[in-house]
């Protein structure tokens, strides 16, 4: 049985899956999204939150090209927090706590309303090939999926084996059977596969959980929505905090010889920065505690995340755990904690696109490519979707570079660098993380979400105005003199705490000074009109100044660089300085211009420096 | 022979077969040689025919002669030697001092290299400690503002040390420059000849009349010493001789120190001109046509022929140097790409807004760029290209 053709087959239909197949239908491509189980659609099997430091940025800008990913976390919510908000704006952090069974049914009822877009149960065991790379799948029950493109976004499901002490068994989540057949198939056509790991801790029950002896945590005061879309978010839950006491040192360590990690069972290689807390213990032996969040995972559930517990060792020894901290002593277990190995494709052999460069018609997105994290992978299948639909017109991809957003730092990292473990994002991957803040994420994307039509350009212009007002108030405080008469001296001391002794602008004052904006929002001509979020974006973007045009210009050397044409009988061996993985890359690729040059692998910016100044002196290289 | 450093005696054949010599063969197994290959020295008897037909026949079998600098630079690659202590093994075969060879030996073996990478660890450490507060804040790790400050004041002090030894540096790579300066007549082309002849000569004095400036270079205490001779200082309507003088005033200005010659049996003091801090050796010369003191305070009778003064001369010259090419106390002296790095980075360290977390890691991470680029780990080729091409050597 042969299905009439595709578009676009997307295989899974987590975060990465859902933003591919929703972008493309909206784009007006036929998509078919093939799952284990369709009560798994955008199913969040570790934490039960969108966003932080990194990822929210992540999560904005999907939002300002058109994703959906902030909007259903908006919607899902129940607690919502701004990570870094005594900080500047480039590093602040929106964060959401979501009810789980609610965001997979938004999400689910999303695709399910989406013209274009069919949801197919099945597990897809191969993948048809011909001669121009791959052209679909093959399902389970013998039925084949024909597509012009097809994305895998299989997650930790290739060749997947869950641990939990002393017992391994082959899963792709907990109660989810694993994908046996398909790594072998991608292996046939050429690809390497590597072995990552990643965990999950234990789900207690809320009920079992002794609040008094837990430090609440609250939202934020005024929560913050992460979408154009949303117009208001409610804090709904509080979460708990408490800490490991000393002796559970002991019970891990007479326990490691249990622990897959430590006894060599698993052998895939962990994220560092979400260790487990066997990790834990024996790398920082010199911290007496560790904090744990109890993070509820929806309003109808008892289900508690043990957030900072992530472990792998026996069910025993989990308990012991659990049962000596503070507050979790009559803990109740819904489920333990567990590790899980998975096979995953190198991603040095995606190009900026995802396509494979060697398997035309085969995309990759999310875990499957070495990312960790719901919105790594959502922001890589909304561009594996985006591209998907794109090459099909025969449009050129969505290439966005990693000085225009998070998002193109996501993909020049994963396809041009070596990567030992699970992919996360942070903040300080960013060369210009002064100018990706959430803060500026629709001025940098929203037009081009526009143009994509994915959004609509009635919100563009709003956010458009919201922009504006910023900038009008930025010049009003540059343009306004203060002098140190008697008056202003007083008014300012009264009001702010400043002590002004020379002339000077709000600017320059402000530029120098911690200064309580909203108590000096009335005495500042049209701050007092901007909301406080913008005030504080606007206030706290003047002391980045010096940073932003130094970022500026250096950005706008790298973008003159990528006009540079490069003639056909350019001769890049003659080049002196280009090593020869690169001069080999140029002359099998044969780049027009730098900008293609540079998306090259093993293209480093040194590279593209010499090759620029070799270009710009003329044809001497021809 | 895969054991390596053990010699063996062998007979050197063309590709005809003819013999060429009997030489001594020295393996160098990897990774334990100079660039971390496999490196064979061949020790052949001296003659410049044996030497050729050995080279020939090494080209006629696949080999060729290395490029400038490339074996170092392959060393560089293969992480046998830093890029500092590349830098420096090109010095130490330019070294024509004591102090030349001795600093760049320093520097080779890696003494400025581990001054540079402390200083990196420390900057690097920093950035991290910055980056987690802003990437983990959530894990309760707060903007340590005041240890963040301490340590950069740290690093800042580390980097002010170094960037003092870069006068030095230049004195020993440059010369310390002494001027001879005086009326005509007063005796200095007299003392310059006798200096030079009297101290080991690097470049012997240029051809020129004492109307322009004429050069000799002596080492002097371990240290290169740029001695100039200048014209007579006195007023003139001749424009030729007003240049000398003007050169003469200039040579003044400019040298790290003056010896200013005035006969013994005139009145008075010359006019030098615009000389500030330099110090200043007063000789009262001729002093053998007037015996008797050292004439004004401050002055020392000097005569070239009888030797007269000579002695404290010499002493002075030493004193000179040794002040100027001040007292390391074990560091390395800087170069001149050295510095740049290092005043980069301090003006970012000393610029930073560090009430804020995200611009002090700013920073910090532009002037640990800045420290990297010591090492060729920023834009690599074209600092390796920078480096290497100022080999004019075949190590």
């Amino acid at each position: 049985m042969v299905s009439n053709g595709y578009d676009l087959v997307v295989v899974g239909a987590g975060h990465a899956g859902c933003e591919a197949a929703a972008a493309a239908a909206r784009m007006g491509a036929a998509v078919a999204v093939v799952t284990l189980d369709r009560r798994t659609i955008a199913q969040m099997p570790c934490n039960p939150a969108i966003g932080g430091i990194g990822k929210g940025h992540l999560v904005a800008e999907l939002d300002a090209l058109g994703g959906l990913q902030g909007w259903a976390a908006d919607r899902a919510g129940i607690q919502f927090k701004m990570l870094n908000a005594s900080r500047g704006p480039a590093v602040w952090g929106p964060r959401a706590q979501c009810d789980k069974a609610r965001y997979t049914e938004i999400m689910a009822r999303v695709l399910r309303g989406l013209r274009g877009l069919e949801i197919i149960e099945g597990e897809v065991v191969g993948l048809l090939t011909d001669d121009a790379g791959v052209m679909g799948v093959r399902l389970n029950d013998g039925r084949l999926l024909r597509a012009r493109t097809t994305i895998l976004t299989t997650g930790t499901f290739l060749g997947g084996v869950l641990h939990s002490g002393d017992e391994s068994r082959p899963g792709g989540r907990h109660g989810e059977r694993p994908s046996i057949g398909l790594g072998a198939e991608l292996e046939g056509l050429g690809l390497e596969l590597r072995r990552f790991k990643t965990g999950t801790p234990p789900r207690l029950k809320m009920s079992s959980l002794d609040v008094d002896q837990l430090e609440a945590q609250g939202g934020d005061e005024t929560p913050r929505p992460f979408s154009w879309r949303t117009r208001k978010v409610t804090n709904r839950i509080e979460c708990w905090v408490t800490r490991t006491p000393e002796r559970i040192q002991g019970i891990i360590k007479d326990n490691l010889h249990r622990s897959p990690l430590f006894s060599g069972v698993i052998e895939g290689v962990g994220p560092r920065y979400c260790p487990s807390i066997e990790d834990k213990i024996v790398r920082f032996p010199q911290h007496r505690e560790h904090t744990v969040f109890l993070e509820p995972e929806g309003l109808a559930t008892e289900s508690v995340y043990v957030n900072g517990l992530s472990t792998s060792l026996p069910a025993d020894v989990q308990e012991a755990v659990v049962h000596a901290v503070p507050g979790l002593s009559r803990a109740v277990f819904l489920r333990h904690g567990y590790a899980v190995e998975y096979d995953m494709v190198a991603p040095g052999q995606v190009g900026k696109d995802l396509v494979c460069r060697e398997v035309p018609g085969l995309a990759l997105a999310g875990q499957v490519l070495g990312t960790s994290g719901y919105e790594e992978a959502a922001a890589l299948g909304f561009l594996a979707g985006v591209n998907a639909v794109r090459a099909g017109r025969g449009e050129d991809p969505v290439i966005i570079g990693r000085e225009e957003a998070y998002m193109g730092v996501l993909v020049d990292d994963l396809v041009l660098r070596e990567h030992v473990e699970p992919y996360r994002m942070f903040t300080s991957r960013a060369e210009h993380r002064l100018l990706l803040g959430i803060d500026s994420a629709r001025e940098r994307l929203m037009a081009q979400g526009v143009r994509l039509g994915l959004v609509r350009e009635e919100m563009f212009h709003v956010e458009h105005g919201r922009w504006e007002d910023r900038r009008r108030v930025r010049s009003a405080l540059e343009e306004t003199r203060l002098n140190p008469d008697r008056k202003t001296k007083e008014t300012l001391r009264e009001m702010a705490g400043i002590e002004l002794k020379t002339p000077s602008s709000w600017a320059g004052l402000l530029r120098r000074q911690d200064v309580d904006v909203d108590r000096i929002a009335a005495a500042i001509p049209g701050l007092g009109e901007l909301s406080g979020e913008d005030r504080r974006i606007v206030v706290g973007l003047l002391r980045y100044d010096g940073y932003l045009a130094r970022h500026r210009r250096e950005i706008d050397r790298v973008r003159r660089l990528r006009h540079v044409e490069i003639s056909r009988s350019f001769d890049p061996s003659v080049v002196p300085g280009l090593s020869r993985e690169v001069v080999e890359q140029l002359q099998r690729n044969r780049p027009a211009t730098l900008a293609e040059a540079e998306r090259l692998p093993g293209m480093t910016p040194a590279a593209i420096a010499i090759l620029a100044g070799r270009l710009a002196r003329g044809t001497e290289g021809a | 022979m895969d054991r390596g450093w053990r010699a063996a005696l062998v007979e050197l054949r063309d590709a005809d077969g003819i013999p060429i010599d009997q030489a001594v063969a020295l393996p160098y197994p990897a990774p334990r040689s100079y660039t971390g290959e496999d490196m064979l020295e061949l020790m052949v008897h001296g003659s410049p025919w044996i030497v050729g037909a050995t080279i020939d026949a090494l080209i006629a079998a696949g080999g060729r002669q290395a490029e400038p600098g490339e074996f170092t630079r392959r060393a560089v690659a293969n992480g046998k030697l830093d890029l500092v202590q590349a830098e420096a093994v090109n010095e130490l075969t330019a070294a024509e001092t004591a102090a030349q060879a001795r600093m760049a030996q320093a520097q080779v073996s890696g003494s400025l290299s581990r001054e540079f990478s402390g200083l990196k660890r420390a900057l690097t450490d920093l950035l991290a400690g910055l980056e987690a507060s802003l990437d983990f804040s959530h894990h309760e790790i707060p903007y340590d503002r005041r240890g963040t400050i301490a340590e950069r004041e740290r690093c800042l002090e580390q980097i002010r040390a170094l960037l003092a030894t870069a006068t030095a540096g230049r004195r020993v790579r440059e010369g310390v420059r002494v001027a001879i300066v005086g009326p005509a007549n007063s005796g200095k082309s007299t003392l310059f000849n006798t200096l030079v002849g009297r101290e080991r000569a690097i470049v012997s004095p240029h051809a020129g009349t004492t109307r322009d400036l004429v050069e000799a270079e002596l080492e002097i205490a371990g240290v290169r010493v740029v001695l100039q001779d200048t014209a007579g200082l006195e007023t003139s309507s001749d424009p030729v001789e007003l240049e000398g003088i003007r050169r003469a005033r200039g040579a003044a200005a400019e040298a790290d120190a003056v010896i200013v010659m005035w006969p013994a049996d005139r009145d008075g003091e010359p006019d030098v001109g615009e000389v500030e801090g330099q110090p200043m050796l007063r000789f009262r010369s001729k002093a053998d046509l007037e015996p008797g003191g050292d004439g004004p305070a401050g002055w020392v009778a000097l005569s070239c022929r009888t030797g007269r003064g000579m002695d404290e001369l010499g002493r002075a010259l030493e004193g000179v140097v040794s002040a100027e090419v001040v007292d390391l106390g074990g560091h390395v002296a800087i170069a001149e790409r050295h510095r740049y790095a290092l005043e980069g980075a301090k003006t970012e360290l000393e610029m930073g807004d560090f009430e804020v977390p995200e611009l002090a890691a700013e920073a910090v991470r532009t002037a640990l760029e800045s420290v990297r680029e010591l090492f060729g780990e920023v834009a690599t080729e074209e600092i390796l290209d920078r480096v290497f091409s100022s080999f004019c050597i075949g190590k």
